[in-house]
């Protein structure tokens, strides 16, 4: 065996040695990983058709405690009351909860620092960097759900407080002794007073503004995706259309000046 | 005290029997409105989109730049040749057609049948192409070209103009800027102090004001430029969302209140057909007046230009008549009345029409009191007043 025959050799094996050993420590790793998973299902709530609908939740609840103690679980019911129904059927709980549709909407603050930051983080030269276009796009749906989540809270406690109004000011007594198209129309009335006194509030241009911005985001998104489709496939994008029609209206503004200065001219002479 | 056992079954009973009672009453109203419903629907199912038909007064173009067009309508009667043509300009928010929905409620026909020589500015269908037009192109430059032709027409001499909402901007501003061309400024429901008097606003009033004025410069630019236009479908839920109930009834309660009556139900459909024919504004245009109208106000404080000048409205010399709505839930009335800051007493006239916005020209009173209030002020101020009692007659007759 040469020498050269035998550094390849040597090379080889301590690649080799390398993979081994890399192998064992993740394998040993996947036991114990294993094992932590095993006892901390031991606890698992039973999630059956015989469970009574009102045990459902607290078992879930501790459930989750025991696997992640600082996560509030409560987000999800305080944001939708479908999650807490279904979070009650039972032996669909679990899944529920495996499902990143139903809770990524509702994702707490810390998921949208996250995914800003690396939306915002640096980018490099010579690598494609996707992650920063999915992260700012999973960012910006987020921000339409929140926005969407906020508005509907604005309308739905204008609606509770035109219940409230209509109970106040129109009772069955009033429709006995009156046509029943006047509780239609008090229950107008209410509701006209109620939303347009919604309208006028903060709290309800806050949320309107927010939608707007999270809408138009969400629009943006869209046409840089259409503009990199449109690259991709020889098209001009809509950037470069509307550069051209800028282009060609400061060319007829100039047009129309230097017109209106010769006619001031011939007038002159 | 104690409540008994049989005192309980009682309340309970009557609980029971007043909701059986309440129930029965509703059911009665339901079938009631079913009824009126099914005679509504069965005119719908009839009638085809091309049976509504709006603006029919005939007229023809006369002039043409880029998109723009001049109507100058044929005489219904004889022209008056002692009153100035009058152009009218409508905004970029809607169509002109509204001046001219219906026979009997055209503002259009009523200013003919009083002998005026009349002119319509019709903006045409903006795309994105137009979406880098300004308040340049629109007030000096398409306004400024059609009152140039009407006034070449005219022999050279001042004519009329009367704009309405947007347009009524566009028109203030043109008279402040050209003041030689015109001999009459008339406005409807026209904003000039963008801010108006918001601690005074009822409630339902203004909130155009005070929802653009919320957003910062930031959120209007990002809209513009994301969508290259300000989209007519967006601005049509903004005006829908105004009057949140009467937008979310119309199309059950209010179809059904008319029970499939054939004059009723053709002039909602007239209103829908304007309605919904609502083009998208240009966007350089639409952040002009959303960022430098709406929240800064700069018209009023004499620091918006066009064409390198600052419109200063007290340029304005000719004789002024205003026109406002006093329930407009677009324009608060304080926003339109404010033009009286900059027009001196002698030159300056105000009508207060008792309805919305639209009512001004689509209701039935307004055909008495806008358009007989618009032609004895255009005649009281430039022809022969004893023809003011004939005309009034003539617009009865409409």
């Amino acid at each position: 065996m040469s020498d050269r025959d035998k550094t390849e050799d040597d090379t080889m094996r301590q690649m080799f040695d390398a993979w081994e050993k890399g192998q064992e420590t993740f394998l040993k790793a996947q036991s114990a990983a294993m094992d932590t998973f095993a006892k901390s299902f031991e606890n698992m709530p039973n999630f059956s058709e015989n469970m009574q609908k009102d045990e459902a939740f607290p078992a879930w609840d501790s459930f989750i405690k025991a696997w992640v103690p600082d996560w509030d679980p409560n987000v999800f019911t305080s944001k939708s009351s479908d999650m807490a129904a279904d979070f009650t059927k039972t032996n669909n709980a679990f899944l529920a909860m495996l499902e990143p549709a139903n809770w990524s909407k509702f994702a707490p603050a810390q998921l949208r620092v996250i995914l800003q930051s690396i939306a915002d983080g640096p980018k490099f030269a010579d690598l494609a960097t996707p992650q920063h276009e999915a992260a700012g796009t999973w960012r910006e749906t987020l921000d339409y759900s929140q926005a969407a989540a906020d508005m509907g809270k604005v309308m739905q406690e204008a609606w509770v407080r035109t219940y409230g109004r209509f109970n106040e000011n129109y009772s069955i007594e009033d429709l006995k002794s009156s046509e029943p198209s006047d509780a239609l129309n008090a229950w107008l009335e209410a509701a006209n007073h109620e939303l347009l006194e919604t309208q006028r509030s903060l709290e309800f241009m806050d949320a309107q503004k927010r939608m707007i911005r999270a809408s138009t985001e969400i629009k943006a998104r869209q046409k840089d995706l259409a503009e990199a489709w449109s690259e991709m496939y020889q098209m001009p994008t809509r950037t470069e259309v509307e550069d051209l029609t800028k282009t060609v209206h400061e060319l007829r503004r100039e047009l129309r000046k230097v017109k209106r200065e010769l006619q001031s001219l011939k007038a002159g002479m | 005290m104690k409540v008994t056992e049989a005192e309980t079954d009682q309340k309970l009973f009557d609980e029971i029997e007043a909701a059986q009672e309440a129930w029965s009453l509703v059911w009665q109203h339901m079938l009631k409105t079913g009824e009126q419903m099914v005679k509504s629907n069965g005119f719908l199912g009839k009638i085809k989109n091309e049976d509504v038909e709006i603006a029919e007064t005939p007229s023809d173009v006369v002039f043409e730049i880029d998109k723009v067009r001049l109507f100058h309508y044929r005489p219904l009667t004889k022209i008056r040749t002692d009153i100035p043509p009058m152009i009218i300009c409508y905004g970029l928010f809607g169509r002109q057609t509204m001046i001219d929905l219906q026979e009997d409620r055209s503002l259009v026909r009523n200013l003919l049948m009083a002998g005026i020589d009349l002119y319509v500015v019709d903006w045409g269908n903006p795309t994105r192409a137009d979406q880098y037009l300004d308040f340049d192109d629109y007030v000096e430059r398409y306004l400024g070209s059609c009152v140039e032709h009407v006034y070449e027409a005219n022999d050279k001499k001042p004519v009329n103009l009367f704009g309405i909402c947007e347009g009524g901007t566009f028109a203030a501003m043109l008279a402040a800027f050209r003041p030689e061309l015109f001999a009459g400024l008339a406005l409807a429901i026209t904003p000039i102090d963008f801010h108006g008097d918001q601690e005074n606003f009822w409630r339902g009033e203004g909130f155009l004001n005070s929802w653009i004025g919320n957003l910062t410069q930031d959120d209007i630019n990002l809209v513009i430029d994301t969508h290259g236009m300000l989209p007519g479908e967006m601005t049509g839920a903004i005006f829908s969302s105004l009057t949140p109930i009467a937008s979310m009834t119309k199309y059950n309660i209010g179809l059904a209140k008319m029970e499939g009556n054939e004059a009723m139900m053709l002039n909602f459909l007239r209103m829908e057909k304007w309605i919904a024919d609502r083009p998208d504004h240009p966007g350089e245009a639409a952040r002009q007046w959303l960022n430098g109208l709406y929240r800064e106000n700069q018209l009023v404080n004499g620091e918006f230009i066009i064409c390198g000048e600052k419109i200063d409205l007290s340029k304005i010399n000719c004789p002024v008549i205003n026109i406002y709505a006093e329930q407009d839930h677009i324009i608060p009335v304080s926003c339109s009345k404010a033009l009286s800051k900059f027009v001196p007493k002698k030159n300056y006239e105000e009508i207060g029409f008792p309805g919305g916005h639209v009512g001004v020209f689509v209701s039935r009173k307004a055909q008495g009191v806008v358009a007989s209030g618009l032609i004895e002020w255009v005649i009281r101020k430039q022809g022969s007043k004893a023809k003011v009692k004939q005309v009034k007659k003539s617009i009865r007759k409409v």
